[in-house]
């Protein structure tokens, strides 16, 4: 019963602290919505090319975007000692894990429902199936919440270099990549078979994320 | 009871913790004093199983803290040298996060007297961001009153206090301790609490 | 067989056995360059391109066991609180590197006369180039952090995380190649090899892995050497 009163604390005070700084969370939408745009420009406003790419696209800016997330997962709560707080009351820091990678995905990949729909409006793709990208989406985004926590929390010590932990999350995400665009515009036999390999990632993700991240964790907060 | 046996803690070539032991048993104050990079926190870091040593170990009710952590956590305040409360949340949520996470028995009227004594009452409603140093050190150590546990580990909980402030986080650690707690701290100014025992880093250096 | 874990007893082995190594290795890489380029055929489509095989895919069997032992030790490292795990890791990945650098550049090489173009997106490839981007991202992980601790195990954890996504990776490369790509182009890789071509592939093998095996012995000694002496 303590437990599960302290993991409904730290959800109330993770939504809390993402409503406070909501411009924050908005920046980000905003900065996938910026990336189409500029897409284009590079391309130029071309309906046939965007019905054959626009997905990709699409993709590979939620990728982008997820970048910027990277710093929102631990760093704030490892700086002060919050996570340090967390564990101190009773909880296992792979449950932490899981609780920020929860609330990540809410916050951050829940809105890109609307979104998705909406950069295909301003792309102007055909979408013959919006069921197969949400499923797509919905099978994908876990995934990529587990990457960025992965590269979050082994980064959480690393004050020289930047770009490395966009290098992991890219290195990473090759297979969601691969698989969420092609489960789109596959044809129907694959596409049984894609789903199934996608939701063996999302677990393989799901079963290896908190516990890589803890190891990671315990080592930063060890060696601060 | 709370025991440290022969401390070992090496960083690189410089040994920083040479053969510490203590015992901290109950109505028992310690105060461990040391001069800068002597390495007091690394100390109240391995009593609370935050870092591990490189020899010795620490018991708690006769259990070793590090293979029963959650035991001894139930039991445990840490105050660390860092604030965690957070910016963006007002006084009050902070507190309110506290008391839930901790599973706290503490009325919210109880905690509200509490910061009027901290003079953070009229604070309630602003976010920690806009507190001063002192104000938000203080809004910290409510967490030992909210959390209600035995052991209270301090990590320099003076800075940044202004003397009524002090006297008032002394009066708590006294009267804690009279009701049987314990409290370790480091401060490398000397505090005003009868029966104190005093625990000198640099004593250890060459053992 | 203590000299795989422990660095005293590696240095004490290599010191006797690494001159011969090396002068076995050299050896080795002659006879193997004889065979290349005078006592194996031309190729019947490729003519005596075909030679550039006989670099391209030793180095390519090497980027992938360097990968192995890497992984192996890094798991040593983290699982079994060996520290030589971590010497031999952050050694051997820039040696991984460079072979598979020069798997792509042969394959590159190979491919302009069979293809037209320096590359091309086969499966195959891109998996050896998604491979080195693993091995610099690896190296370059252990330089961005301060202390050599964290450094090590946040690397080693990274190295394994990216093992267990390698056979992922390579599946979804190769799934995705069989959607875009409409022939196989492949040539790389002849699935039934004449045995006159195949004794200098063997040969050239062996030498690759005698050299990387040097290198990397010499690579460990340094790095044992580093850290004794910070």
């Amino acid at each position: 019963m303590k437990t599960i009163n302290s993991i409904i604390a730290i959800f109330q005070r993770e939504f809390k602290i993402t409503y406070r700084n909501f411009s924050d969370i908005l920046s980000i939408f905003l900065f996938f919505l910026m990336g189409v745009m500029i897409f284009v420009f590079s391309i130029g406003a071309n309906d046939d090319i965007f019905n054959q790419i626009g997905i990709g696209i699409i993709w590979t800016l939620i990728l982008l975007t997820n970048n910027l997330t990277l710093r929102k997962f631990y760093q704030d709560d490892f700086n002060d000692g919050s996570l340090v707080i967390f564990h101190l009351s009773g909880l296992s820091y792979e449950l932490i894990v899981l609780i920020k990678i929860i609330v990540n995905w809410l916050v951050i990949q829940i809105p890109f429902f609307i979104l998705i729909p909406i950069s295909g409006f301003l792309l102007n793709i055909e979408f013959f199936n919006i069921k197969i990208i949400f499923i797509s989406f919905l099978l994908g985004s876990p995934i990529t919440t587990c990457i960025t926590s992965i590269s979050g929390a082994m980064n959480l010590l690393n004050k020289k270099n930047f770009a490395i932990g966009s290098l992991i999350i890219m290195i990473l995400s090759i297979p969601v990549i691969i698989f969420s665009v092609g489960l789109i515009n596959t044809s129907e036999e694959s596409m049984g078979a894609q789903i199934n390999i996608l939701m063996g990632i999302m677990f393989l993700f799901l079963a290896i994320t908190p516990w890589v991240c803890s190891i990671c964790i315990k080592l930063a907060i060890q060696e601060k | 009871m709370l025991l440290a046996n022969n401390i070992v803690f090496n960083r690189g070539n410089k040994k920083i913790l040479n053969k510490i032991s203590l015992t901290l048993s109950p109505k028992k104050i310690i105060h461990v004093t040391g001069n800068n990079g002597t390495g007091k926190t690394t100390l109240l870091k391995i009593l609370t199983n935050v870092l591990e040593p490189n020899e010795g170990e620490v018991f708690w009710d006769g259990k070793n803290i590090k293979k029963y952590p959650f035991i001894f956590y139930k039991d445990l305040t840490y105050i660390m040298d860092k604030t965690s409360s957070n910016a963006n949340l007002t006084v009050y949520e902070n507190i309110y996060f506290w008391i839930k996470l901790f599973s706290s028995s503490r009325s919210i009227k109880e905690i509200e007297s509490i910061l009027d004594l901290l003079s953070l009452y009229q604070h309630k409603k602003s976010l920690v961001s806009s507190l001063s140093y002192g104000e938000i050190k203080k809004l910290e150590l409510a967490r030992l009153i909210i959390e209600q546990k035995k052991v209270w580990v301090l990590d320099e909980p003076y800075i940044g206090l202004d003397q009524i402030s002090t006297n008032l986080i002394n009066e708590t650690i006294i009267y804690h301790a009279k009701l049987g707690g314990m409290v370790i701290f480091t401060s490398h100014i000397t505090a005003d609490i009868p029966n104190l025992e005093i625990l000198q880093l640099e004593k250890y250096e060459n053992n | 067989m203590r000299f795989l874990i422990n660095p005293n007893r590696f240095n004490k082995f290599t010191d006797l056995i690494l001159m011969p190594l090396i002068y076995l290795s050299i050896i080795t890489l002659l006879a193997g360059l004889v065979f290349v380029f005078y006592l194996s055929p031309n190729d019947y489509l490729q003519g005596s391109t075909v030679r550039i095989m006989y670099i391209h895919v030793p180095s390519a069997w090497l980027a992938l066991l360097t990968f192995f032992i890497m992984t192996l030790y890094s798991a040593a490292g983290l699982a079994f609180k060996i520290p030589f795990g971590f010497i031999v890791t952050s050694a051997v990945a820039p040696i991984g590197a460079t072979f598979t650098l020069i798997c792509l550049i042969t394959g590159s090489f190979w491919g302009k006369p069979m293809w037209g173009t320096w590359w091309v997106w086969d499966a195959r490839l891109t998996s050896v180039a998604i491979l080195l981007f693993l091995y610099l991202i690896i190296i370059f992980l252990k330089n961005s952090f301060t202390n050599i601790n964290v450094a090590e195990k946040i690397t080693a954890v990274f190295v394994i995380v990216g093992s267990i996504n390698l056979p992922i990776i390579k599946f979804s490369v190769d799934w995705w190649n069989t959607l875009h790509q409409p022939a196989s182009i492949s040539k790389l890789s002849s699935p039934s090899i004449d045995p006159s071509m195949l004794k200098p592939l063997i040969l050239m093998t062996i030498a690759f892995t005698l050299i990387g095996l040097a290198i990397a012995i010499m690579r460990i000694k340094a790095e044992i050497y580093q850290r004794k002496h910070r």
